[in-house]
């Protein structure tokens, strides 16, 4: 078994055939790089098969005891939560590189840009089979690099100026993430995953803040923050999301890529260190938090947006901050599903905007602009179903599995989280077919019942089965949920408000879909308005950075025609 | 058979000898420069044969044979230009006080570490006609290491273990007395800043190192806020410098002053400090190395005017970047190496300052950045001839990078020779963590 660690190296060996060679060879080189990366694809496989049966796999060339005197912790850990993320990485570079195969063809660059491609997917396989936290560190820090190469068109002034800003902003949550790292070691001596799980577990310490206040803070918390801030820039939360938007200028299959791949490890890392942040409720509902946020003004933003690339990317940042959120909600297999499902879904958006926007160019008459009316006629079968779908069903769930299930709702936030994603979700779903023409109500309906089957039935039996699968321990799965437990009032209200919200938000966009008008107070119509162009403008965020960035260059610069 | 007290003088004999002889072929630039090339060569295997006569832990091996290595590095990538003779010349004379210093004993030591100040006096003051206000900060610096290092030799402790702080702090730059190190790297001629960027830390670093065990809380403490504040100060201005040489002088005050705060923090030195100082100096004396690269086709250009180099110049962009990013500290290189071992040995424990410390290790992301940013990337300029590296500096290049690879992956116990001082009667950390 200890052969699947070559898994990860593989994707070297296609930077290794596409960069060497002839440039007259670089096509049979590029084809030949292919194949690879598919064996990459068909180790993980393997690998994922395996793990669960045979255990996990080990593999350290190091001494674990003096991993402090090394400078290369070079070692293997591959469980299931390792093989799901390879299987996930290498299959979705394999069909973006072959995708790039054509779309880069006749580039300057285009040797090039498959030998980092090839390198980047071998940095992510080997960081998400680190044996230890250092390993994972080092390979976590690279990317940044690797992404200001995949910018590409470095020519290009707004392309330089993204992948710059991505670099910063990448390093800057890197270096929380080494302080956390640095803190760790200090308080625990090591830094193995397990025997840092354990140590933490039995080792309570307590983090002088400020003595002479008094101001203390639990060991864990301070480390799983620091370390939580090193994933909030890698999955583009707020306030560092700014990069993902900016570095839309690179390629499209370098976004599929970075939308399927690079930014689920902030996910990732959560998960490896779950354990470590079930130690933390404090942590636990940050991370929540700043994931809620995430989701709502990443959302936001994305209705806003006028650049199809940029509603993507936005649409990225709202889903990452879910994902954190669920991870804040101590769903952490549910944040690993999510971030598969998401990943799948946003690179093969990515690779087909690209032909959206060529055929867009070609085509003066594409997208058609001559579409029919809608129909504004009000059909009760529509409405009707929608309600009962979204609102009916969902109680009736409810109170089977409060009653018939015996699953003591009030106790277990975990069931009701699960139970309010499935709702959530289907409604959303539902919402968008009310946009469908009334005319055709009965299809409508018949799509509003199948959605929401086809949502509870993935939530239900695919999420819990991958629960099952991810963490056999069902005890930890139940840990996870307690520690991330909020406060019995502040949950309440906060599945009361976003159940209102939903609602509401149902009635609303429903009526306006059918030509229906809301009477909504005017200074409210010019708050909607200011806050469109708020949002539009992406909060003002960039423009406040490089403000704070020529406070300090002039700080800098006075200072220094002082001391001249 | 060689006596102890023989090393210093015939490591400091090979070099001053190959200087001399020299001076013969000044009429001949390839000659000149191959027998300078021989002469750091020759330095190299006397370093490595006469390693075990040396008496005391204190020469470490490690740091001996980077000086000739660096003297070698910054002689290679030179062009053939009569103007640079003197400096071959003096990187030689400089390579042998420098092998002097780190292996003899008092007086000799102290008497050895004033020629060589001397001689960068020297050095700064044929530059006084540009008349910039660094080489007389230089010169004030250099003159006061000149007077310490003599001041150690006639007071007792503790007034000589200041002066001997004082010497260290002008060659290893610590605020306020960096300005030597800034003029040295600014306003010396030819291939000599590329070589006294590693010359002046490590014969700083020495010299520290024996004065270590002397040292009192109260001198660590106020070292401690003095490198603080020097890295601060070091990365802002580093930031905000458009020209090369001054924004890698300032770049080096920031990383040193990093050791010099460790130092004083954990109050030893361990293995770890010997790979960061090692490696910020290569990394330093590569950058430098590549400057001249560009200096030698554009003339001391303004670097922001430049830019696209990544397509016609494809090895010099890549040895440049790769050498930023070590300079910044990414792995596998050995700054990121030195650094996290430095962070993670059982002396030190986080504190506040260790925040401050991360942000400026950050902030070197920016401003190593943006220099690879304005020569490499960007959009090609049609009135500018680009020609990419020629064999001698593409090797000089390869070289640093290879080294610096080295130290990265190379296991610490490899530099074991290297002394552990141990910890001084501090306490620094007490009370920091509530267990």
């Amino acid at each position: 078994m200890a052969f699947l660690v070559l898994v990860p190296l593989l994707p070297l060996l296609t930077a290794f055939i596409v960069m060497t060679g002839h440039r007259a060879d670089q096509d049979q080189n590029a084809r030949a790089g292919l194949f690879p990366i598919v064996a990459a694809f068909v180790g993980a496989l393997v690998t994922l098969v395996l793990v669960p049966s045979e255990g996990a796999i080990t593999v350290q060339l190091y001494d674990p005891a003096a991993i402090a005197n090394l400078a290369f912790p070079i070692g293997f850990y591959i469980d299931r939560l390792s093989a799901v993320m390879m299987v996930l990485i290498s299959g979705v570079t394999a069909l973006i590189y072959r995708y790039s195969m054509g779309y880069m063809y006749q580039d300057r660059g285009y040797r090039r840009y498959l030998g980092v491609l090839g390198i980047t997917t071998s940095v992510l396989l080997c960081m998400v089979c680190s044996a230890n936290l250092m390993m994972l560190f080092m390979f976590w820090q690279i990317l940044p690099w690797l992404l200001f190469l995949l910018a590409h068109n470095h020519a290009h002034g707004a392309t330089l100026a993204g992948a710059s800003n991505t670099f910063t902003l990448l390093r800057l949550s890197d270096v929380a993430f080494l302080a956390g790292i640095v803190l760790a070691y200090s308080l625990y001596g090591t830094f193995e995953f397990q025997t840092l799980f354990t140590r933490a577990a039995e080792i309570p310490v307590t983090l002088a803040l400020w003595p002479a206040l008094g101001w203390e803070m639990d060991g864990v918390t301070a480390v799983t923050l620091l370390i939580f801030v090193g994933a909030m820039g890698k999955s583009a939360q707020f306030p560092v999301h700014t990069w993902l938007p900016r570095s839309l200028y690179a390629p499209t299959p370098v976004h599929a890529l970075l939308h399927a791949g690079i930014i689920n490890a902030g996910g990732f890392l959560l998960n490896r260190l779950a354990p470590l942040y079930g130690l933390s409720p404090a942590t636990l509902h940050v991370v929540f938090i700043i994931g809620m946020l995430t989701a709502i003004l990443g959302a936001t933003m994305m209705l806003t947006q006028n650049d199809i690339k940029k509603t993507l990317g936005f649409s990225t940042i709202g889903q990452m901050g879910y994902m954190i959120m669920e991870c804040g909600l101590g769903a952490f297999s549910l944040a690993v599903f999510h971030l598969i499902a998401h990943g799948l879904f946003k690179g093969t958006v990515f690779l087909n905007c690209g032909n959206v926007i060529h055929k867009a160019r070609q085509e003066p008459s594409f997208p058609h602009a001559g579409h029919d009316v809608e129909e504004s006629s009000f059909s009760g079968l529509t409405w009707s179903t929608g309600f009962v779908t979204t609102l009916l069903l969902p109680l009736v769930i409810l109170l089977v599995t409060h009653g018939i299930l015996r699953i003591p709702l009030l106790e277990s936030q975990g069931t009701v989280i699960f139970l309010f994603f499935i709702w959530v979700t289907s409604s959303q779903a539902i919402l968008s077919l009310t946009r469908i023409r009334a005319v055709a109500s009965w299809k409508v309906s018949a799509a509003m019942l199948l959605t929401l089957v086809l949502v509870l039935f993935t939530y239900l039996f695919a999420v819990e089965s991958f629960t099952h699968f991810l963490y056999p321990n069902p005890d930890e799965v139940a840990a996870y949920f307690r520690a991330a437990a909020l406060p019995g009032r502040l949950f309440d209200s906060l599945v009361v408000g976003t159940t209102l919200l939903t609602v509401l938000s149902w009635f609303y966009l429903y009526a306006h879909a059918h030509g229906r008008t809301v009477r909504v107070p005017g200074w409210f119509e010019a708050f909607l308005a200011r806050l469109y162009v708020l949002f539009m403008n992406r909060l003002y965020l960039d423009q406040l950075y490089a403000k704070c960035g020529r406070v300090m260059t002039l700080v800098a610069q006075r200072v220094e025609k002082r001391l001249s | 058979m060689i006596q102890a007290w023989m090393t210093p003088w015939l490591l400091l004999a090979i070099p001053a000898l190959g200087s001399a002889l020299s001076l013969f072929l000044w009429s001949s630039l390839h000659r000149m420069k191959t027998w300078a090339l021989m002469t750091t060569v020759a330095s190299l295997i006397a370093v490595i044969g006469l390693s075990w006569t040396l008496a005391e832990p204190l020469a470490e091996i490690p740091l001996l044979c980077l000086l000739p290595i660096a003297a070698f590095l910054s002689l290679l990538g030179q062009p053939r230009h009569p103007d640079n003779r003197l400096a071959w010349v003096i990187t030689l004379m400089l390579l042998g006080l420098g092998l002097g210093v780190l292996t003899s004993q008092e007086p000799t030591r102290s008497f050895m570490l004033v020629i060589l100040l001397v001689l960068l006096c020297g050095l700064l003051a044929r530059s006084l006609h540009v008349a910039l206000p660094e080489t007389w900060r230089g010169l004030a610096s250099y003159g006061l290491g000149i007077a310490s290092t003599l001041l150690t030799l006639v007071l007792p402790p503790p007034a000589s273990t200041v002066a001997g702080l004082v010497t260290c702090a002008t060659l290893l730059p610590l605020l306020p007395l960096h300005g030597g190190f800034v003029a040295a790297l600014t306003q010396l001629p030819g291939n000599l800043p590329a070589f006294a960027v590693v010359l002046l830390p490590v014969v700083g670093f020495h010299s520290l190192l024996r004065l270590l065990p002397t040292l009192t809380p109260t001198m660590f403490h106020t070292l401690a806020i003095l490198a603080l504040v020097g890295a601060c100060y070091g990365s802002l201005r580093a930031w905000i410098q458009s020209r090369p040489l001054s924004r890698l002088a300032y770049a080096g005050l920031a990383f040193l002053c990093l050791l010099w705060w460790y130092i004083a923090d954990t109050g030893t030195a361990s293995v770890h400090t010997t790979v960061y100082l090692s490696a910020v100096v290569l990394s330093s004396n590569g950058l430098l190395l590549a400057w001249y690269a560009i200096r030698a086709r554009y003339g001391d250009i303004d670097v922001r005017s430049l830019g696209g180099m990544a397509y016609p110049m494809p090895r010099f962009s890549t040895l440049l970047a790769l050498l930023a990013l070590a300079a910044l500290g990414m792995p596998p290189f050995g700054v990121y190496t030195g650094l996290v071992g430095m962070l993670l040995s059982p002396e030190f424990a986080p504190s506040g300052p260790f925040f401050l410390i991360m942000v400026i290790w950050l902030m070197a992301s920016w401003y190593f950045m943006e220099l690879v940013q304005w020569l490499v990337f960007g959009r090609q300029r049609a009135d500018l001839r680009y020609e990419d590296l020629h064999h001698a500096e593409f090797a000089s290049l390869l070289i640093v990078l290879v080294l610096l690879l080295a130290l990265g992956t190379a296991p610490s116990r490899l530099f074991q020779s290297s002394v552990t001082t141990p910890p001084a009667s501090v306490a620094m950390k007490g009370g920091a963590w509530i267990p």
